[in-house]
């Protein structure tokens, strides 16, 4: 099932929370929400509960990446677990570096980094930092265009990086400029051209393998032998 | 006569290991480039288990993907399964009851537990004691394993947490059964103790070899055992303390060397301590519900995202959730500590020898299903 077919009958819930505050994550589901309106109570409590876009408490996380970074642009709100703080893809290399190096930071534990694709919106970035001294961790966001996913690489800053940035080249085709050694880690060897958790890329259809159910497609991918007896059930089958 | 003086020609060889090999605890490949008996790179290969188990949650409603997590690492399945849950819980907003709570940490405990006894039991294997340390490892988690299947109905694929809480009560005798079984554990851990700890091939194989500094090891993204036998005191539980961990007391164990070794003791104290957590919270078990009142019928989150992580067997298990609203995520990663883990296998092997390879290896602990995922 694609994205745009499952959206209308599950944006039930979404529908107060729109209206209270601007959503940052989702604004090509915006017109499909609209006429899903009924709401159940309960539900519309959650939804509107839920912070998109809360300032970040002062004082904190994005208060010192403002103090030790003053010249970078970034937008920083409150998450459900973590501060999310975004940043132009250009100023990764500056932000990280002073992120892991600068005492007041001290966010020395990279987590993860994995990418989300977001469809024409382009492609996500999200690294997970972590201060194993200071009581504070931020979750940091850039956006690349979807026609030229590159973004530079952490491998230099941190070693971590090394892995995450090639599943996530495996998984996305992003290109982390810098890295050194960017070759398939999770997928084969001469997988370098499809990129299986784009959303451009469903998984196959369901297919029943047992007893009077076999599947629509079991004949035409040729799991069948012709001639065996078994073509004709295979059709009725499907139902 | 005059003979020529030549030096003597040398050449570093490429050995291949694995993928189907017994001691890559499961299906791991590794290029080790030697010179002589020191080895000068690792080249590791993953991606054999890769199932797309990221892609297939995208495609799942969030109490179907809880099967999933079982499938990742598949020795500590409750901490799994609790990662998610906690992420699924804190996106939907599920407040979860206490006696769901204290079922969940005495079930996550003892999985550590039995996650423990395995790494020994292997470990022992991989530094040549064969197959004692593999029975008494074994022989002591089949105790618990047994709680585990009287409580879930399954041996390893457990699915018994929900969003919410746990999906059915634990049996009658649960409390009993779980008494019964610590003494046993307890002295299964002192036998390994008397058979490895002090055993003198043992420290021999294992001392100073694969060495990673706490530095290194922050920045390689280490956690868990392999981060506290560097000596960096660092533990989700008590640090960023998740759950109901703040009410227990237990303490964190942390190495000196950052060995071989060190990771091996680290995990033997991390079972006692682990014991000592679930007896605290068998004592405290409350009664009530296991669910909220309010449990919706269809988990719908609102859009949002958000990161939850336990502190799993082997280290830092995360699920990060990002949701545009509806029953499905529309991306969940994984971040598994064998992964992050694995990923340090170069520093911490080259400048060993080649046969101490396969100790380091075995050190890290590794599940080869939460690598590739």
């Amino acid at each position: 099932m694609s994205e745009q077919e499952k959206s209308p009958e599950d944006s039930g819930g979404e529908a107060p929370a729109e209206a209270g505050e601007q959503k940052a994550e989702a604004p090509a589901e915006a017109p499909a929400e609209a006429p899903a309106a009924e709401a159940k109570p309960a539900r519309a409590e959650k939804a509107a509960a839920a912070p998109t876009k809360e300032p970040p408490p002062p004082g904190g996380i994005a208060d010192l990446l403002k103090e030790a970074l003053p010249d970078i642009q970034m937008e920083a709100y409150q998450g459900l677990s973590s501060v999310i703080v975004e940043i132009a893809r250009d100023d990764i290399s500056t932000v990280m570096r002073a992120a892991k190096d600068d005492p007041r930071l001290d966010l020395k534990f990279l987590r993860c980094l994995f990418g989300v694709d977001h469809l024409e919106e382009g492609f996500e970035v999200i690294y997970q930092l972590l201060s194993l001294t200071k009581d504070h961790e931020v979750t940091i966001k850039t956006r690349l265009p979807q026609a030229d996913p590159k973004v530079a690489s952490v491998t230099p800053v941190w070693n971590a990086a090394n892995w995450h940035e090639r599943e996530t080249r495996d998984m996305f085709g992003i290109d982390f400029e810098g890295h050194p050694h960017l070759v398939p880690l999770l997928l084969p060897e001469d997988m370098t051209d499809h990129f299986p958790l784009r959303k451009d890329n469903p998984l196959a259809p369901v297919e029943e393998w047992q007893g009077e159910l076999l599947g629509e497609h079991m004949a035409s991918a040729g799991h069948i032998p012709a001639g065996s007896g078994f073509e004709v059930e295979a059709e009725a089958g499907g139902e | 006569m005059v003979t020529e003086e030549r030096e003597l020609e040398t050449v570093d060889l490429n050995i291949n290991m694995g993928p189907q090999h017994p001691s890559t605890h499961g299906v791991f490949r590794m290029v080790l480039t030697i010179d002589g008996e020191v080895v000068t790179d690792v080249e590791p290969h993953i991606g054999y288990m890769h199932r797309g188990g990221e892609k297939l949650s995208e495609n799942m409603d969030f109490r179907q993907a809880i099967g999933y997590q079982d499938r990742t690492d598949y020795l500590a399945q409750f901490l799994n399964e609790q990662a998610y849950c906690m992420a699924v819980e804190k996106l939907l907003g599920l407040e979860v009851p206490e006696r769901s709570e204290y079922i969940r940490i005495i079930l996550c405990e003892l999985n550590r537990i039995t996650s423990h006894f395995m790494f020994a039991g292997a470990f022992g294997i991989d530094l040549g004691f064969f197959g004692t340390s593999f029975t008494y490892g074994f022989r002591e988690r089949e105790f618990i394993q047994d709680i585990f299947e009287e409580v879930s109905g399954d041996r390893l694929m457990y699915g018994y947490f929900r969003p919410g809480g746990v999906v059915w009560d634990v049996p009658d005798n649960f409390v009993q059964r779980v008494r019964e079984v610590l003494p046993k554990s307890k002295q299964g851990i002192k036998d390994l103790d008397l058979l490895l700890t002090d055993n003198e091939i043992f420290v021999a194989r294992s001392r100073g070899v694969g060495v990673i500094s706490g530095d290194d090891a922050i920045d390689w993204g280490l956690s868990g055992p392999m981060l506290r036998a560097s000596g960096v005191a660092w533990d989700l539980r008590k640090d960023r303390s998740y759950s109901i961990y703040n009410r227990f007391d237990f303490d964190i164990p942390v190495g000196d060397y950052g060995d071989v070794y060190d990771r091996y003791l680290v995990r033997m104290e991390e079972m006692r301590q682990s014991i000592r957590i679930v007896e605290q919270a068998l004592e405290q078990l409350p009664d009530g519900p296991i669910l909220p009142e309010k449990m919706p019928r269809k988990l719908r989150a609102p859009a949002s995202e958000v990161y939850a992580a336990v502190e799993g067997a082997r280290g830092e298990y995360g699920i990060y959730v990002v949701s545009k609203g509806g029953d499905k995520p529309y991306r969940l990663k994984i971040r598994s500590p064998s992964f992050c883990n694995l990923s340090a296998l170069k520093t911490m092997t080259v400048g060993n020898y080649v046969a101490d390879a396969v100790a380091i290896l075995g050190s890290v602990d590794i599940v080869l299903c939460d690598v590739d995922r």
